[in-house]
């Protein structure tokens, strides 16, 4: 697939404190299989902001340990209410049980430019870290989560 | 919301209802920042298409070049998703919203997730702590693939590949509490590899992070292996399938220098057989030319070779069975005046001499030198092999003086042109000392040093006899410094016949 990849700066997400739990807990509570799900909110000069984190269904029929595949329903809902309040999809999350928050080789062949894709990390159920990727030219870049 | 209807007189024309498309974000690009996008179709399918052909870019994310839609992406028609090929024949009515959704996939990988494991549990170290630990008797094991170590590894390291890892871990570590440290190019196949010593009972296994990378970038010591060739590696596959010689023992082979001391009988199934086995290089003393009644045993040389010089037919034979191999010739007749000068640098000495002057020079000789000395001899239908070695450093063998001080009367001691022999024998004989040439190199086995294997071919009877080394030995005894000068060994032999 041809994705145009546009050079991206170093870009932040902001990210409530109490929306950074929500996830925390959210990926805790999946473990040891992966949580997923969206981030509403805003695009503004520099990175996104975040109005509201959902949870999705993680369709994955076997590897749900170390995979995840996000119930496209749920992004329609997301999508479809997100407009009628003036805001979009602006990426998504997933958590990495017991693997660093860093995106691995499938999250690379599943990725679209232009998205915040949010890792969280839990290690042996307990949260470890929240941190940014987007991607562009085929590889993912580090942003920051700021509150 | 701008929404934005297409004009392309495509669109307008047929009378087709008009629907919403909804662009998502990585694809705004293409309509101009648009959301949403107006475009006639009568079904979904033809929407689509309609739509790639309106933005140029949006089709290849979205449709395949047969038009059946892309893997990462999925197609609603108001709620209802369209999941199959078919279902994008639907028909649509104006007013439809068609939204065009990125499949939102990945995961941390099984990979990811088993490595990460690993670092919560195996040790990892700098390729500076490493280094400290190889100093202080750690094994720094490099598991890379042979292509890889070619290109340099670090110094000290000992090259034990991933695949051969719990085979061969053994040869190099002593117990299960030697300290070990594992590292490949970048870190990941050293954690994975340290594992398997671990469930193999290896309890003090590390990881070098960063691998030899990041050795090379913090300016720690590389040196350019030995390493076999894909050539070599299908030559020797039987060799490298043996732990006791593997690519370490082939190695040895290639840098062994072994010079054979007539390309007689003996001579040529050792010959033959340590060119096979790769043996780097090998020289030949002989001054003699070939003889059709040499044929009957001699197999290095053939009928058409007859009347050439042995040393000519041997090298063209030799590098026939093994081009990759060294072959150096000598036809010169060994004596006092040129011993020293050709023994000179070899690690084993064949003697496959026919005469006893020759061996007691050969003898005197690699007793000066401290070099072994793999001596065969035959006699009709009986023939003996030995290894006389007194400059071993663990535990000194006898020489040959101290076996037979002095030598028999010469009519006791006829040649094979005087006494005759079994064809067949000298191949016995000749390919036993290969065999302790290969042991020697290889540094492997009990060498038949303080013994002298005795083969009777009537009896069809190998014995095994007991050599002591003399202390009295005037060659090599315990009050011998230096060994005495080189005598004149015809005269000497001779003598002996008084």
């Amino acid at each position: 697939m041809t994705r145009t990849g546009t050079c991206v700066p170093k870009v932040d997400l902001r990210l409530k404190d109490d929306d950074r739990g929500r996830l925390l807990d959210w990926a805790c509570e999946a473990y040891p299989r992966e949580a997923c799900g969206l981030l509403i909110g805003r695009p503004r000069s520099g990175g996104w902001s975040v109005v509201e984190v959902r949870r999705a269904r993680n369709l994955e029929p076997e590897r749900t340990d170390d995979r995840y595949v996000l119930d496209p329903a749920a992004f329609l809902a997301a999508d479809r209410d997100a407009r009628s309040e003036d805001l979009e999809v602006v990426g998504f999350w997933h958590s990495h049980p017991d693997s660093p928050a860093v995106p691995s080789e499938t999250d690379r062949q599943a990725a679209w430019p232009g998205y915040a894709y949010v890792i969280v990390s839990v290690r042996r159920g307990r949260p470890r870290e929240v941190r940014l990727w987007t991607f562009a030219d085929d590889s993912f870049q580090e942003g920051s989560v700021i509150p | 919301m701008t929404i934005r209807a297409e004009r392309d007189s495509e669109t307008t024309t047929d009378g087709s209802p008009v629907v919403r498309v909804r662009i998502p974000t990585p694809l705004r690009v293409h309509t101009a920042g648009e959301a949403e996008v107006e475009i006639r179709g009568w079904t979904v399918r033809e929407v689509l298409a309609r739509l790639a052909r309106a933005h140029e870019g949006i089709g290849p994310s979205i449709l395949g070049p047969d038009g059946t839609r892309r893997r990462f992406v999925n197609i609603f028609l108001a709620d209802r998703a369209l999941r199959s090929e078919e279902d994008l024949d639907t028909p649509v009515s104006g007013g439809d919203v068609i939204a065009i959704l990125p499949a939102v996939a990945g995961g941390a990988g099984a990979k990811e997730r088993r490595l990460s494991t690993l670092r919560d549990e195996i040790p990892e170290v700098t390729p500076g702590e490493a280094r400290e630990l190889h100093r202080s008797g750690a094994l720094l094991i490099d598991v890379r693939e042979p292509d890889e170590v070619a290109a340099g590894m670090p110094v000290g390291a000992r090259h034990l590949v991933r695949g051969y890892l719990e085979l061969r871990i053994e040869e190099h570590a002593e117990s299960f509490d030697t300290p070990i440290v594992l590292m490949c190019a970048g870190g990941v196949r050293s954690l994975l590899a340290a594992d398997d010593l671990r469930r193999l009972g290896f309890r003090d296994v590390r990881s070098m992070a960063g691998g030899f990378g990041r050795w090379k970038a913090d300016g720690l010591p590389v040196e350019i292996p030995a390493t076999l060739g894909a050539s070599e590696r299908e030559r020797y596959g039987r060799h490298l399938l043996i732990p006791e010689v593997g690519e370490r023992g082939q190695l040895a082979l290639r840098n062994g220098r072994v010079l054979l001391i007539g390309a007689g009988g003996l001579g040529s199934p050792a010959a033959l057989y340590l060119a096979a086995a790769g043996v780097g290089t090998l020289g030949i003393i002989d001054d003699d030319v070939v003889d059709r009644s040499n044929l009957q045993r001699q197999i290095l040389h053939t009928d058409d070779g007859v009347g050439t010089p042995k040393v000519d037919s041997a090298r063209e034979r030799l590098l026939a069975l093994n081009p990759d191999i060294e072959v150096r010739t000598y036809p010169e007749r060994l004596s006092s005046a040129n011993a020293e000068r050709l023994l000179a640098g070899w690690d084993v000495i064949v003697d496959g001499s026919d005469n006893f002057a020759t061996r007691y020079l050969v003898n005197d000789v690699t007793v000066r030198f401290g070099i072994p000395n793999v001596h065969g001899s035959i006699y009709r239908f009986e023939g003996q092999v030995s290894v006389f070695w007194p400059g071993r450093e663990e535990s000194p063998g006898p020489c040959y003086r101290c076996l037979y001080p002095e030598p028999p009367p010469p009519e006791l001691a006829p040649s094979c042109a005087e006494a005759g022999v079994l064809g067949v024998l000298p191949g016995v004989v000749g390919t036993l000392e290969a065999v302790e040439t290969v042991k020697l190199l290889l540094g492997i086995g009990e060498l038949l040093v303080g013994k002298l294997l005795h083969y009777d071919a009537l009896s069809s009877e190998f014995r095994t006899f007991r050599v002591d080394r003399d202390p009295a030995c005037e060659w090599c005894g315990d009050a011998v410094g230096t060994p005495p000068e080189l005598i004149d060994y015809e005269a000497f032999c001779a003598v002996g016949a008084a």
